[in-house]
């Protein structure tokens, strides 16, 4: 399409120009009863359109047209139809391979949290909500001494199996959170878990489901 | 470009509506607060029947400032109105949730519980 409006474009150009300087020997003498003459030019216009002269320019102009909508063709079959496309994206495979790491990692601190006696342990798939993380793990210690136990057992196990460090707090609080960029550790008491009620908030996200709570509800 | 005597929005339900700057906390001779920062500031404005009362002395962190945040990679953001949430000793915020877009930066300055709060990440 491309191609013959520039082809178009092109004879219109040249048909002007020929005008021009056919006219310009007759510009003063021009009246309506030159009518043959006028007829006379039109035939020479057409002429001259068939002639080779002509028709060169404008196969040059379809060629190079044509040249660059085989390389935009060849762009397309090679990227799709997204030209540009970031190189930090991963492939859905890996992606989800990604997510599954997370969630045994997550799982795993799940398990060393309820070793520690933690209650009402909830894991939340949050990936879906917000881009910054994958997955929440949502606990309540009863007292300040709980939350540095569970705090260090977490880190431990983080450190030697998983070779990950977290941020966040360095020491027991209300409400303490270790950021493990993937999975995210609330622990809070039990009065500051009512306060911010972060499930609440995240009612959205996919709890899963955890393998050891069965067990505790078949052992009572 | 937060400094004291700036008034500042309250981007959090904890019962502020507006605070004035009076010291930013971390450095001794800092001209300039911006957005990650900690300040100390004087409640302005209150809501009626909440726990923060007006003219109590708080500590906030701001999480939007008017003047605009560079990042690495070329993006530069920048907010309507100076806004801030109000934090406890601890760090813990004192409200419960917070309002408003605010930058990704706050996690990497340990504030990834205003982070979790808040409903849009930018």
């Amino acid at each position: 399409m491309a191609a013959s409006l520039h082809t178009r474009f092109s004879a219109s150009s040249l048909i002007s120009s020929h005008d021009l300087c056919h006219l310009s020997p007759h510009a003063n003498g021009w009246k309506p009863s030159h009518m043959p003459q006028s007829y006379k030019l039109g035939r020479t216009i057409q002429r001259s359109l068939r002639g080779s002269s002509v028709v060169s320019p404008m196969a040059l102009a379809a060629n190079a047209s044509q040249d660059t909508d085989d390389m935009y063709d060849d762009l397309f079959k090679k990227y799709g139809k997204v030209v540009y496309k970031s190189s930090d994206q991963k492939s859905p495979t890996a992606e989800v391979d990604d997510d599954a790491e997370c969630l045994s990692f997550a799982v795993a601190l799940a398990k060393i949290a309820s070793d520690v006696k933690a209650a009402d342990i909830k894991l939340l798939f949050v990936k879906p909500l917000v881009y910054w993380t994958k997955f929440f793990l949502i606990t309540t210690a009863f007292s300040r001494p709980q939350i540095d136990a569970i705090r260090n057992r977490i880190n431990d196990l983080a450190e030697k199996q998983y070779g990950k460090f977290a941020t966040g707090d360095t020491k027991a609080n209300s409400w303490t959170l270790l950021d493990f960029g993937d999975v995210v550790v609330h622990i809070f008491l039990p009065e500051q878990r009512e306060i911010y009620n972060l499930e609440e908030f995240y009612a959205n996200a996919t709890p899963i489901e955890l393998p050891f709570e069965n067990e505790q509800r078949f052992g009572r | 470009m937060i400094q004291p005597q700036t008034h500042l929005n309250v981007a959090d339900n904890s019962g502020a509506r507006e605070l004035m700057c009076i010291r930013i906390i971390g450095a001794s001779n800092r001209r300039y607060a911006h957005i990650g920062d900690v300040i100390v500031a004087v409640i302005k404005d209150a809501v009626p029947n909440m726990p923060l009362e007006r003219s109590e002395v708080v500590r906030a962190v701001i999480v939007r400032t008017c003047k605009e945040l560079k990042r690495d990679n070329g993006m530069i953001i920048r907010y309507d109105d100076n806004a801030a949430v109000v934090i406890d000793q601890e760090g813990n915020p004192k409200g419960t949730r917070v309002f408003g877009a605010i930058a990704r930066e706050l996690r990497q300055f340990n504030f990834t519980k205003i982070v979790s709060l808040a409903p849009e990440v930018l």
